[in-house]
């Protein structure tokens, strides 16, 4: 589940990752995810096998929060308000926290299938 | 097929035997061991602090484990042994469990690991050319063990889930477990699966289970013995693989055993088991060594070892007459400490009266009225079986192993096989009259309305 992306490839160089970061920052300060507290990786898609096991994989307190952030998200919705200043979600708190899990499971996943494709060549 | 970075050294190794599995005949390539050592004795050693013992013996297969102190005995919370036990070969920091297993599959090996109630053994069973991949995945093993939360949640607790059911739904391993109890409280005492669900519920995280690793796997808290590899080859790869095993950190401890006794039972609708237990004897190097333990323990017996025929055992003969019942007699032998048990299932009524004979059985041994070539069969017949079980790579590997670790002597089958040959007639009527001056150990579990309580049989509980 976890996209493409060039986020490696600019933070490898800093003369790009320096007027690149503000910018990035600017673009999802503007996509407004943020201001009705989420976070970025809240926004996965999850119904899928792959998610729904990371989900699993979570620890409960960080569990019980994401599940807070999408309750409170819900209600700013609904009333079409946005957050008070101080609760939306802060550059710095917009950690990706459930695409490592993605990752790894991913990992796995094609790990088996590599093994389980291994070709025994014989000399 | 793997790109070329992915595939580790050891999965190349793998691949390269197979390759020559493939066009050179087996009986050419593999020599055997060159001199056999022609005894049962291990050669010891030490490599990189860690002791070493191998039995050179002529094959083309090895068995190589690692004996760890860390058994029930010594957990400091319970279900730690079993979690670990679990959790070998399940991913380190460098390979994933299904790729541990398939390059395992590839060599053509076996693991295994399992506890007793003093030690801890992970181990395989591979084609000696192999020693050096093992070598390596075992200290993987202990000292970079991945242990992650969602692995504990997933397939341990599951594990432990199962283990715990068999375990209750078993009338002979409650028994067992209780007798234990009995007998020596804590330290052995400690059940060998889970009794309930505690361990996994509460018990095992990531932390209890990391901190027991290292201090289990620490130098001086284990040993590495291997059964059909030259010595001093085993010796250099474990000085090289082995190095960065951690030193002791915390050491796990228990106390001398003591001997308690008592009685237990529980109510338990799966079958009729009870236990006789009284103190036995220690291993040969545990210092208190008693010959006779063994000789009483084949006296008495219950498994016929000749087909059709219930054998000159004690219990055997009684057990003839009493239809639907299934008798053995035990000497459960610890570092320190060890039970004599008779364990008799079957049905409740059966049970009860080949109990009965049990304890009459041990008065007769007591009152001397047994005929002398009755002892001297029981005297051979414990000799055998001494031998027959060190001759046993499995039995003989954990033993020496845990000699090594606990004495720093490994356990020389032969030493305690001459000793038993030596008991006489007095030493097992002595033996058996000291029996029943202490306080016996009888666990029950089954149909409690009809199975007698210890007393009834003329025990002291």
């Amino acid at each position: 589940m976890s996209a493409p992306s060039i986020a490696p490839f600019v933070l490898k160089r800093p003369w790009l990752s320096r007027w690149m970061i503000p910018l990035a920052n600017w673009y999802a300060d503007l996509s407004g995810y943020r201001k009705i507290g989420l976070r970025a990786d809240d926004l996965i898609p999850e119904e899928t096998p792959i998610v729904q096991q990371a989900l699993k994989r979570l620890p409960p307190k960080e569990a019980y929060d994401r599940v807070f952030r999408m309750r409170r998200a819900f209600q700013c919705s609904l009333t079409h308000q946005l957050l008070p200043k101080e609760e939306q979600t802060k550059s710095e708190d917009d950690v990706p926290y459930l695409s490592p899990l993605i990752a790894e499971i991913e990992a796995e996943i094609k790990e088996r299938k590599d093994l389980d494709a291994l070709i025994v060549s014989r000399k | 097929m793997l790109a070329r970075s992915t595939v580790g050294r050891s999965a190349r190794r793998a691949l390269r035997c197979q390759c020559q599995l493939g066009t050179v005949p087996l009986g050419g390539r593999r020599g055997l061991a060159a001199p056999a050592s022609g005894s049962f004795s291990y050669e010891t050693g030490d490599a990189a602090g860690i002791k070493v013992a191998s039995r050179d013996m002529a094959g083309a297969t090895t068995t190589l484990a690692l004996v760890a102190k860390a058994g029930t005995r010594y957990q400091s919370l319970p279900g730690l042994s079993e979690a670990l036990e679990k959790y070998a070969f399940k991913g380190t920091e460098k390979r994933s469990a299904l790729r541990i297993q398939r390059e395992v599959e590839l060599l053509g090996a076996e693991l295994q690991s399992y506890h007793t109630r003093e030690n801890l053994v992970i181990g395989a069973k591979f084609l000696r050319d192999d020693l050096p991949y093992f070598v390596e995945l075992l200290s993987e093993v202990v000292t970079q063990t991945k242990f992650s939360p969602h692995y504990i949640d997933e397939e341990l607790n599951r594990l432990m889930s199962i283990s715990h059911k068999s375990h209750l739904a078993n009338t002979e391993s409650m028994a067992l477990d209780s007798v234990h109890g009995i007998a020596f409280h804590r330290g052995l005492g400690h059940p060998l699966k889970p009794t309930t669900s505690l361990p996994y519920s509460q018990y095992i995280s990531v932390e209890t289970l990391s901190a027991f690793n290292d201090a289990a796997y620490s130098k001086g808290n284990f040993a590495i013995v291997a059964n059909g590899a030259a010595s001093g080859e085993l010796a250099k790869w474990v000085g090289e693989y082995f190095g960065e095993a951690p030193t002791i950190s915390y050491k796990l401890e228990s106390g001398q055993s003591k001997y308690y006794g008592g009685e237990e039972r529980i109510a338990h609708g799966g079958g009729n088991t009870m236990i006789i237990g009284f103190p036995g004897s220690s291993s040969l190097t545990g210092g208190f060594y008693k010959p006779e333990i063994s000789v009483l323990a084949a006296l008495l017996g219950g498994k016929s070892t000749i087909k059709w025929s219930p054998g000159f055992s004690l219990l055997g003969k009684a057990g003839a007459s009493i239809p639907g019942v299934k008798a053995a007699t035990k000497s459960a032998i610890y570092s320190d400490a060890g039970i004599l048990y008779s364990v008799m299932s079957g049905n409740a009524d059966g049970v009860a009266a080949l109990a009965e004979e049990t304890v009459k059985a041990v008065k007769a041994i007591a009152a001397g009225e047994i005929p002398k070539e009755d002892i001297a069969k029981a005297v051979a017949l414990a000799k055998f079986k001494e031998l027959d079980f060190g001759q046993n790579v499995q039995n003989g590997l954990e033993l020496t192993g845990s000699g090594l670790i606990q004495q720093g002597k490994p356990y020389q089958v032969d030493d305690s096989a001459a000793a038993i040959g030596a008991v006489t007639e007095e030493q097992v009527v002595q033996a058996a009259k000291t029996l029943l001056e202490n306080k016996a150990s009888v666990s029950t579990v089954g149909d409690l309305f009809r199975l007698p309580f210890g007393e009834d049989l003329g025990l002291k509980v």
